[in-house]
């Protein structure tokens, strides 16, 4: 099967600094594919030599079968991009500026004239005549997903897609993009975790130029997630909290806001079968009980060691 | 239609839609517009801001030669530094804009990029320099009664070969100095040792340099070899523009 992107040993250095470290990316045909990562971890850079803009220091990148560095135009015919600060002659209109784009990949006639009033549509700037140089960031952004997928792409790269648009802005790039789930590989870098957890299916994780954690989102939640039980009870919270402690299958007991006893678990279902147990002994009212597995979130924290925007 | 050709119908269709189509267009139709009048009226103005202090100095009575020779000029000095200043960011405000990535992510190679730009701004100062041409030409004809045409355009298409050359050099100046201000610098500071090089007879007979004196010499009626220093330049332009493309290839954008 042919990959979407496949790079080995990706490396970038900018005279001392390394702003990627022999990455190793697998991009599967057809997947939504988050690109996590704090700014400045490199996300750019990576998507800049995916596209043939920048050349890696080492290593090798292939998109659709096809090593970025030989191939040329039949490589770009496939792939649409969305950079992160998205550049338009500011001159031209958004049917102007989607034609030309068009015309570049050498679509023209009814094919091309369908592609651009559905992509007017889809980026909500149908009615809009003015001149680019007037819009505002998110319309920007909304043309910049439209011309990227003028041309109907195999694999579609986009560069933080999300950043620039209000909440209902964001919500329409993501119902797209799940949309295209099955149809097109989409690669898209973030460092919004809920974008991702909403519409991803395989997440690669970077930090400081390499890649700490690749696979579907499920796979890493249970590779690096733990699993925790949160209990509130009426009273004795603190007697119960050092009794929990002292259980083989607590591995740490902590207590939360507004005194919820936060534990993480070895076993779960004994925990869940002694703990209203230990509750119903000090005879005291339990108010709430909840078990889940840690988010991407707090995986993103614990491999990476910082807060996530 | 290919990207290249539709890449090339954008930068066209940028000229009158921009600032372009206002500075160098603006320039050259003031000095076509201005120059007969000027050479025609130089001993009155001559005399009016002189006064008495000047009643010794003889000026001796324009011809249309005047008027050639003052288009040349205009179009030697004034031209060549407002289309060094004006191209200084040819390939750079792209890449600085982003627009440069919008085309180039695009089945649209950085050869065709470069080479797409150099062509119609070339095409573009033709135009202009042959309209500039024929309005000097038409204008010197009226105020002076007689405009022979073959001084006046053999000094024009000499000029032209080399603001041409100026265009292809700024092209690669531009790729390689990011900063306008700096590609401008160097434009100008190459203008100013090609025409120190032009002094050189062996130089000014056989290369580029020698278009920096060859038009003032046509426009004055003189017989002058153009050959080398036509054939150098357009040699040059297309070593330039090869030279920018493969500098340009190798760039991170």
């Amino acid at each position: 099967m042919i990959q979407a992107i496949k790079t080995t040993g990706l490396t970038k250095t900018y005279g001392e600094k390394r702003a990627l470290d022999d990455v190793n990316l697998v991009v599967p045909e057809g997947s939504i594919f988050g690109f996590l990562g704090p700014n400045g971890a490199g996300k750019t850079t990576t998507l800049r030599i995916l596209t043939g803009l920048a050349r890696p220091t080492s290593g090798s990148v292939q998109i659709l079968g096809h090593d970025v560095a030989m191939a040329g135009n039949e490589v770009r015919a496939d792939v649409g991009f969305l950079p992160d600060v998205p550049g338009f002659y500011e001159w031209m209109t958004t049917e102007g500026l989607l034609r030309f784009a068009g015309g570049l990949f050498g679509i023209g006639g009814p094919v091309l004239e369908e592609r651009v009033a559905m992509l007017l549509d889809l980026a909500g700037l149908g009615g809009v005549k003015t001149k680019i140089g007037g819009y505002s960031r998110g319309m920007k952004q909304r043309l910049g997903v439209a011309q990227a997928l003028v041309n109907a792409p195999k694999l579609l790269l986009l560069d933080e897609p999300t950043s620039a648009l209000d909440p209902i802005g964001r919500k329409d790039v993501l119902d797209m993009l799940t949309s295209l789930r099955g149809r097109t590989t989409v690669f898209f870098s973030t460092h919004i975790l809920a974008d991702v957890e909403r519409v991803c299916d395989t997440v690669a994780i970077l930090d400081r130029g390499r890649v700490v954690a690749h696979g579907p989102i499920d796979e890493l939640k249970a590779r690096y997630g733990v699993q925790k039980v949160v209990v509130e009870v009426t009273s004795d919270g603190d007697e119960l909290a050092e009794e929990i402690g002292r259980q083989s299958w607590a591995t740490a007991v902590a207590r939360g806001s507004e005194g919820a006893i936060e534990i993480t678990v070895a076993d779960m279902s004994a925990a869940q079968r002694e703990i209203p147990a230990m509750v119903a002994a000090r005879n005291t009212g339990m108010s709430r009980m909840e078990a889940g597995e840690m988010g991407l979130e707090e995986v993103f924290v614990e491999l990476v060691g910082g807060e996530p925007r | 239609m290919n990207g290249f050709t539709v890449f090339v119908g954008k930068e066209a269709r940028e000229i009158p839609r921009t600032w372009r189509i206002w500075v160098l267009p603006g320039i050259l139709l003031f000095f076509a517009l201005t120059d007969p009048v000027l050479a025609r009226f130089t001993p009155q103005i001559v005399g009016a801001l002189g006064g008495n202090q000047l009643s010794g100095l003889k000026i001796p009575t324009p011809t249309y030669l005047d008027a050639y020779a003052q288009w040349t000029k205009d179009l030697s000095q004034i031209g060549l530094f407002a289309l060094i200043i004006i191209y200084a960011g040819i390939i750079s405000a792209e890449t600085k804009s982003g627009t440069a990535v919008l085309v180039l992510t695009k089945p649209v190679s950085r050869t065709a990029f470069v080479i797409a730009k150099a062509a119609v701004h070339s095409g573009f100062l033709t135009v202009l320099v042959v309209l500039g041409t024929l309005l000097t030409w038409g204008l010197t004809e009226a105020i002076f009664g007689k405009a022979p045409g073959s001084a006046l355009w053999s000094a024009a298409l000499v000029w032209l070969v080399f603001g041409v050359m100026f265009i292809t050099l700024m092209t690669l100046l531009s790729v390689l100095i990011g900063s306008t201000a700096g590609a401008a610098g160097a434009g100008l500071g190459v203008y100013a040792l090609v025409s120190i090089a032009a002094i050189w007879k062996p130089l000014g007979t056989y290369s580029p340099a020698g278009l920096a004196s060859l038009p003032a010499s046509l426009a004055a009626g003189k017989d002058a070899v153009v050959l080398w220093p036509v054939l150098t330049s357009l040699l040059l332009a297309v070593a330039l523009v090869a030279l920018a493309a493969q500098m340009f290839r190798r760039k991170d954008l």
